[in-house]
C-alpha cells in the first residue's frame, strides 16, 4: 500500500501543482485582495466602494444572466424535445447537424456578427423593412441589455442542448412510450415525463453557462457600452484605466457569490433526490 | 368494457427489412391471446404495431370495428406492460398509476378511489406513497399492470412483462395475471417468448415464425398437434429422426432400419416416403434391449451417453447411431448401458421429410 500511494502522489503532483499554481493560487490572491486597500490593511472599503458604485451593474448582470439562463433552458428543452420526440426524421436530422455550429463561435466573434445583425441598420432590422413587417423609421437598435442577453442565448443554448439531448435519448424509451401509451400528447410527455428525468442534467448544464456568462468579457463590452455594464466591465474598467485592484477584487468576490449561491441550489436539490431515492427498500 | 381487435394482412418493415409479412388475427372480445415466438420473428413488433408505435407499411388494425390503422399512439384507448415496466422514477406509486386518469381530466378525488382501489386489487396498499424506485421487481410488475389497469382500457398489451422477475414469483404473477383478466373480461395480448408462459395464461396461442404466423389454436391443439416441423420443435417436440414411411391397411408402416423393426403406427396419414418424426423427451421411455416387441410403438436402439437429474426424473442422453436423443425416465440407470427409446404412436409428429 505504502509504495503504491507514494507512486500515486507523484504521479498527480505535477497536475496538482499546475492548478494550484494556476487556479487555488490566484483565486485566493484575488479573494484576500478584495478585503485589503492598497498598503495591504485589512477594510471593506472595497466592498462599500463596489456597493456605492456597482449596485445598479450587479442588478443589471444578475437580470441579464439569469434571464438568458431561462431562456437557454427553455430553447434547449424544446430542441432536446424534438430531436427526442419528434415525427419528422428529416427535421430531426437537420435539426441535429445544424443546432450545435454556434458551439465553434468565439464570444467575441458572436458578439462581432450580433452587431451586425441587430444594430439600428443591421441585419435583423433590414430583413423586417423588406419583408414589409415594419417601416424604416420605427427601426430601433437592439445593442442593448437585449443584444447581450440574444448573444448569450445563440452561443450558450447548443452547450446545454448538446447536454439535455444526450441524457434525453439515454432515457428508457419505454418510459416515453408508456406515456404516449396512456394518452399523453407530445408536448405532455416533454414536460411531465421527459423533462424531471434529466433535470439533473439540465441544472448542471444551466449551472456552467451561468457562470460561462457571468465571466464573459468581450460580449458585454461589444454589444453595450453604455451604463449600466455587466460586472466584467467594471472589473476591467478598474484594472486596466484606474489600476484599483481592490475594488475589481471586490466586484469578483460578488460573482463568485452569485455563481456559488447557484450552484448550492443546484447541490440542495441534487442531495434530497439522493435522499429521496436512496432511502431502503 | 373489452373490444374486438381484427388484425388485417398487416405488414411492418425497418429501414427496407420486411419484419411482418401479412399478419390477419381476430381477437374476440376478453379473450387471451400470447404471441409466442423466438426472438426477431416479429412478435414484439406485431405488438406495437396495435399500440402504434411502429407504422403499419400494409393492412389494416381495427378495434371494435373502428380503423386505428394510423391513429396515433396516444388515440387508442389501449393500455400496454413493458418487459422494462417502464415506470416514471421521478413519480411515487400513486402518482404513477393515477397517471392515466390524470391525462383523462379525472377529478383528483375520483383519481385517489381509483388509485386506492387498483392498488387493493394488486395487493400493493399502504405503498401508494412510496417512490417506485424503492419497490421490489415483482411490486414494480403489480404498480406496471396497475398503471394499466387504472384507465379501464379496451384492450391490454403484455409486452413480455414477466421475463424480468424470478422464475418463483413468475410462476405466481402468471396466474394472478390470468385470474384478473378473466374477473376484469380485458382483450388481452400478451407477447413471450416462454412457451409454459404463453401456455398457462393464454385462451389462444399464436405462434410467429419469420413475420408470419405459423400455427394458432388453443394451448392443447398446438401442443398436441403441430402442423410444422418448426412449431413442434418450439413447443418442445426437439428431438426428430428421420424414416421411411408407407401406408398400409390405414396404418402407417416405418420401414426397418439401421437401429429399427418395421413397425406399424396408427397415424395421421397418407405418409410415403422420407419423413421427419418429432417427440419430446418427456413422451418417450426408456426400455431395454431384447425385451418383448412393444405395441403400437416405435422402438430406437442405443446406448445411454449422458445422465442428468433436473429433479424428479433421469434425463438420459441416448445414443442412435450417430445421433442422440434425449429421453426422461424415472428409474436410475447407468451410463455405457444399451437402451431402447420406445416411443408410442401418440408420442410421434410426422412430418414430409421436405417440409423439414
Amino acid at each position: 500500500m505504502g509504495p503504491t500511494r507514494g507512486i500515486s502522489i507523484v504521479l498527480i503532483a505535477p497536475a496538482l501543482a499546475m492548478a494550484l499554481a494556476l487556479f487555488v493560487y490566484p483565486l485566493g490572491y484575488s479573494l484576500i485582495g478584495a478585503f485589503q486597500d492598497r498598503g495591504g490593511a485589512w477594510t471593506l472599503a472595497n466592498f462599500v466602494r463596489a456597493w456605492e458604485l456597482y449596485r445598479l451593474d450587479t442588478l443589471y448582470t444578475v437580470v441579464i444572466v439569469g434571464v438568458s439562463t431561462l431562456l437557454i433552458a427553455v430553447f434547449s428543452i424544446a430542441i432536446g424535445g424534438y430531436l427526442t420526440l419528434g415525427s419528422s426524421p428529416l427535421a430531426r436530422k437537420l435539426l441535429d447537424w445544424i443546432y450545435r455550429w454556434p458551439l465553434f463561435v468565439p464570444f467575441i466573434v458572436a458578439a462581432l456578427c450580433m452587431r451586425t445583425f441587430l444594430g439600428r441598420n443591421g441585419m435583423m432590422n433590414n430583413s423586417f423593412v423588406f419583408l414589409g413587417l415594419m417601416d424604416q423609421e420605427s427601426a430601433q437598435s437592439f445593442l442593448d441589455w437585449r443584444g447581450i442577453v440574444v448573444t448569450f442565448v445563440w452561443k450558450q443554448t447548443p452547450f446545454v442542448t448538446l447536454m439535455v439531448a444526450g441524457a434525453m435519448l439515454g432515457l428508457d424509451r419505454s418510459t416515453i412510450d408508456a406515456a404516449r401509451n396512456l394518452g399523453a400528447s407530445r408536448l405532455r410527455v416533454l414536460l411531465e415525463i421527459v423533462v424531471p428525468q434529466i433535470r439533473r442534467t439540465l441544472a448542471v448544464g444551466l449551472i456552467l453557462s451561468f457562470v460561462t456568462m457571468m465571466s464573459v468579457l468581450s460580449v458585454p463590452i461589444m454589444l453595450s457600452g453604455q451604463s449600466p455594464s455587466m460586472l466584467t466591465v467594471n472589473m476591467a474598467w478598474r484594472i486596466n484605466s484606474i489600476g484599483d485592484y481592490g475594488t475589481a477584487n471586490a466586484l469578483g468576490f460578488v460573482s463568485y457569490l452569485l455563481t456559488g449561491l447557484a450552484a448550492w441550489f443546484y447541490l440542495r436539490e441534487a442531495v434530497r433526490d439522493k435522499a429521496a431515492q436512496g432511502a431502503p427498500r | 368494457m373489452s373490444a374486438r381487435l381484427e388484425i388485417e394482412r398487416v405488414e411492418a418493415a425497418y429501414s427496407g427489412t420486411r419484419v411482418l409479412k401479412g399478419v390477419s388475427l381476430d381477437v374476440a372480445p376478453g379473450e387471451f391471446v400470447a404471441l409466442l415466438g423466438s426472438s426477431g420473428c416479429g412478435k414484439t413488433t406485431l405488438l406495437r404495431c396495435v399500440s402504434g408505435f411502429v407504422p403499419v407499411a400494409g393492412g389494416a388494425v381495427r378495434m371494435g370495428g373502428r380503423d386505428i390503422t394510423h391513429a396515433p399512439p396516444d388515440k387508442r384507448e389501449m393500455a400496454m406492460v413493458f418487459q422494462s415496466y417502464a415506470l416514471w422514477p421521478h413519480m411515487t406509486v400513486a402518482q404513477n398509476v393515477g397517471y392515466g386518469l390524470r391525462l383523462r381530466g379525472v377529478a383528483r378525488a375520483a383519481i385517489a378511489e381509483r388509485v386506492a382501489a387498483t392498488l387493493a386489487m394488486l395487493k400493493l396498499d399502504g405503498l401508494g406513497e412510496r417512490n417506485v424506485t424503492q419497490l421490489s421487481g415483482g411490486q414494480r410488475q403489480r404498480v406496471a399492470l396497475g398503471r394499466a389497469l387504472a384507465i379501464d382500457p379496451q384492450i391490454l398489451l403484455l409486452d413480455e412483462p414477466l421475463s424480468n422477475l424470478d422464475a418463483r414469483i413468475r410462476e405466481d404473477v402468471r396466474h394472478e395475471i390470468k385470474a384478473l383478466q378473466r374477473r376484469l373480461g380485458i382483450t388481452t395480448i400478451h407477447v413471450t417468448h416462454d412457451r409454459e408462459e404463453a401456455m398457462v395464461m393464454a385462451d389462444r396461442i399464436v405462434i410467429l415464425d419469420a413475420g408470419q404466423i405459423a400455427q394458432a389454436g388453443p394451448p392443447e391443439e398446438v401442443y398436441n398437434r403441430p402442423v410444422s416441423p418448426f412449431v413442434a420443435s418450439f413447443m418442445g417436440a426437439n428431438n426428430v429422426v428421420r424414416l421411411d414411411a408407407a401406408m398400409s391397411g390405414g396404418r402407417v408402416r416405418i420401414a426397418a432400419g439401421p437401429h429399427n423393426r418395421e413397425t406399424d403406427l396408427t397415424a395421421a396419414g397418407p405418409l410415403e416416403g422420407p419423413v421427419v418424426a418429432h417427440f419430446r423427451s418427456e413422451a418417450a421411455r426408456l426400455g431395454v434391449i431384447d425385451e418383448d416387441a412393444v405395441d403400437n410403438a416405435l422402438a430406437l436402439d442405443g446406448r445411454i451417453v449422458q445422465a442428468a437429474y433436473p429433479g424428479g426424473f433421469w434425463r438420459y442422453a441416448v445414443a442412435v447411431g450417430d445421433r442422440q436423443f434425449l429421453v426422461d425416465d424415472a428409474r436410475k440407470l447407468d451410463v455405457g448401458l444399451p437402451a431402447r427409446i420406445v416411443l408410442p404412436a401418440d408420442a410421434l409428429h410426422f412430418f414430409s421429410a421436405s417440409e423439414a
